[in-house]
């Protein structure tokens, strides 16, 4: 190494450096409510005005247990979108939920139940446009959604409607989709077997990739 | 003047119609003014403050056929033959006259387009007009078949003045198609004799009523043709002529219910008018000449429909939840479209953004011959109060009002059952604990009950308990189960047919899928999967 060369501290400071994840750290993320998920996640948080994908193989391996404290705090709390705009709180959205999802447990995880709006579209095609009006609609501060498919121009439809209402989508899929490409700005992987839930995160907008294990 | 010393009101007023006051008046005891309890001066006085405004469609049986390609006429069967009861412009200009025969007409006029009088249309067509007219007054009076009636005196300040509201009405009548005669005096009667007579008149004080008559001709009144040939033939021309005929001989000569119209039309005696109303339910048609199947031209004539429905509402500020569409076709049944709105509506662009999401969806088995809107319930509108700015509770309703557009966005094209809030119950059974609640309805209740904290539910709840079976006394599914948490006991329901004994159970599955298993204590001992943990 040459006695003039700079220090990688030095190189760090240049202003003309520009480094991928230095850009989403200025929009917060939404805290899960699990610490060592946070950690991992570019903002501290899941990904705001974003859609998100959670890829399962089963219904019940904590899908639903992953999200709920960050569901419980956005219809609870004044102003979803950040706290720059004092918003009422905002709806859930269910659309097409495999199985009935249970008040009583909703209300048990802190769900206000008076803010849940169940969806259930008797057509595949008409899943996806339900999700996307209730993204756009700007009252839903949390759209789930259980397409049968969602292809890659799909996924981005989702996103722009996520980032033009303001709202949050999450889409469940199998994990065959890892394969196929998509607009989400967050892909999650859960595996499970007898020692506990793995999370993978597969993509992450301005994160890495990683594994995380025994997050319940 | 005996009827001063019953009345002394009357001593201070200047008795206004002293010529026909003469003519016996207060010697008429038979006749029906006498016997009236009301002083006709009380009278008087009541229908100073009452402005008629009367509408005159004279060529009606034209109007109500609808718009005409070349020259119309509209005939009447008469002894036999049909024969031309009015002529419009360009068949005048040809030379038809009323009362021409038929043949007669077609042979100045071989393209003329010959229309049999509907009174039926007339009617509607009266009522079309009487409707549109309530925009303007709250009483609205239908005459005869071809005079509408208004009482203005209210509502002159809200349109500026009695010449503003007579222009608008004038024009918005003759936009329509209208060749109407209008006229305003302070009784019904006359206001309808002015208009009959084309004067164009406008009477305000009662006072002018005498002079502004005086000179009108008899046909304008609407009587017999044999009383007013008979009255003619005495030299009887006008309602001048009348007044000064003695009382007592006109009504025997021509009865004494002319005589009663005279006086009502002059205000000496009370002349109510019941009030016309609109029906409250709407429904409009509209027709066309051919079989059509274009869609965007089928949308313009609903969004036609639905402006016509708007100014239906408004008028009576009114809105509807629920509107029906009718598709008619040739030989299927008619295509039907309902559509519902979270609550009371009347804006047209509201609806026809909820008929876009559903008509473009709709299939229609063949061309459409006409279009019937109808209106469904009517109930008063939910006002609320605009967003100032710096209220914050105005904006919190704001957003929870697009909620509603979303829901109803929804509705539109999935369905009202497959759009649902959820609530809780109180109530052990699993299965009760909790209902679905509709989105749009009125009957939302803030009726949830908090589950104690200590209880574990699953997430996720099947719509029916699975039978699972069981290996050595242990549930399976997906492999053996383990036991994780309980057993907690519901025993409970004894009252009805729904009663259970289970043990609850959380359980773990090969893969980790935690579920929710009972036991069954009652029939079978049997295990069943009941929920998954989410």
């Amino acid at each position: 190494m040459r006695p003039d060369a700079p220090s990688l501290d030095e190189l760090l400071e240049n202003p003309r450096l520009w480094r991928g994840h230095d850009q989403t750290r200025a929009t917060a993320g939404l805290a899960s409510g699990y610490a060592a998920l946070d950690r991992h996640l570019p903002g501290g948080g899941w990904p705001q005005h974003a859609l998100t994908e959670i890829l399962t193989e089963h219904y019940g391996i904590g899908e639903l247990r992953l999200l709920m404290p960050a569901l419980a705090r956005l219809c609870n709390d004044e102003g979803h979108a950040g706290g720059d705009d004092r918003r009422e709180p905002g709806w859930i959205a269910w659309v097409a939920p495999p199985l009935q999802p249970y008040p009583p447990a909703l209300q048990h995880w802190g769900i206000d139940l008076s803010r849940v709006l169940i969806v259930r579209p008797r057509e595949t095609s008409e899943v996806l446009w339900s999700a996307e009006q209730a993204l756009v609609s700007g009252t839903c501060a949390a759209v789930l959604l259980w397409p049968r498919t969602l292809g890659d121009q799909a996924s981005r439809r989702l996103q722009l409607a996520a980032e033009k209402g303001g709202s949050w989508a999450i889409a469940f899929r199998p994990p065959a989709a890892r394969s196929e490409s998509s607009a989400a700005a967050l892909r999650i992987e859960l595996r499970s077997d007898t020692n506990g839930t793995r999370l993978c995160i597969l993509k992450s907008r301005g994160g890495h990739p990683a594994v995380l294990r025994n997050l319940f | 003047m005996r009827r001063a010393r019953k009345s002394p009101v009357v001593v201070r007023q200047p008795a206004p119609t002293p010529d026909f006051r003469e003519g016996g008046y207060s010697d008429q005891r038979s006749l029906p003014l006498d016997a009236s309890s009301t002083p006709a001066q009380s009278v008087q006085a009541a229908i100073s403050r009452r402005l008629w405004f009367c509408v005159y469609l004279p060529e009606l049986p034209l109007e109500a056929c609808g718009p005409a390609n070349g020259a119309r006429v509209v005939v009447e069967e008469q002894q036999g033959m049909h024969r031309v009861l009015l002529a419009d412009r360009k068949a005048r200009a040809a030379g038809i006259m009323p009362g021409q025969t038929a043949n007669a007409a077609l042979a100045l006029l071989a393209s003329l387009d010959i229309a049999e009088r509907s009174r039926l249309a007339e009617q509607q067509t009266l009522e079309q007009v009487a409707a549109w007219l309530e925009s303007f007054s709250s009483m609205v009076s239908i005459a005869g078949s071809d005079v509408l009636l208004l009482e203005v005196a209210g509502s002159l300040r809200l349109f500026g003045g009695l010449k503003a509201l007579r222009r608008q009405i004038a024009t918005e009548l003759g936009e329509q198609g209208f060749a109407a005669s209008l006229a305003i005096a302070p009784t019904p009667l006359a206001a309808t004799w002015l208009a009959r007579g084309k004067r164009r008149a406008c009477v305000r004080a009662a006072a002018n009523l005498n002079s502004a008559l005086r000179t009108l001709p008899l046909y304008c009144l609407g009587w017999p043709d044999a009383t007013v040939e008979s009255l003619g033939s005495m030299g009887v021309e006008n309602v001048g002529d009348c007044l000064r005929l003695p009382r007592e001989g006109f009504a025997r000569r021509v009865g004494p219910e002319r005589l009663i119209e005279l006086d009502r039309a002059l205000g000496r005696l009370p002349d109510p008018r019941s009030s016309w109303r609109a029906p409250e339910t709407f429904c409009a048609d509209f027709e066309m000449t051919e079989e059509q199947s274009e869609r965007e031209l089928l949308l313009k004539i609903c969004r036609e429909l639905l402006l016509e429905l708007e100014q239906f509402l408004l008028a009576r500020q009114l809105g509807t939840q629920h509107i029906c569409f009718s598709f008619f076709h040739l030989r299927d049944p008619a295509t039907q479209l309902t559509l519902g709105c979270a609550r009371a509506e009347r804006r047209a662009a509201h609806w026809f953004e909820l008929l876009e999401i559903r008509f473009e969806r709709l299939s229609l088995p063949e061309g459409v011959i006409a279009v019937r809107l109808y209106g469904g319930h009517m109930q008063a509108m939910d006002v609320v109060s605009g967003y100032l700015g710096f209220h914050q509770e105005s904006r919190t309703r704001r957003v929870g009002y697009s909620m509603l557009q979303l829901a109803e966005r929804l509705t539109a094209r999935i369905g009202r059952q497959s759009v649902q809030g959820v609530t809780t119950v109180a109530e052990h059974r699993p299965q009760y604990a909790w209902r679905t609640e509709d989105i749009l309805g009125d009957d939302v209740t803030n009726g949830q009950v908090q589950v104690p904290n200590a209880l574990r539910r699953p997430l996720w709840m099947l719509p029916e308990p699975m039978a699972l079976a069981a290996e050595q006394g242990y549930p399976l599914h997906h492999g053996p189960l383990t036991l994780v948490e309980g057993p907690e006991r519901l025993e409970t329901g004894w009252w009805d047919a729904g009663g259970i004994a289970r043990d609850y159970y959380l359980a773990v599955n090969p893969q980790g899928v935690q579920l929710w298993v009972f036991r069954d204590r009652k029939r079978d001992a049997g295990w069943h999967l009941h929920g998954i943990f989410g």
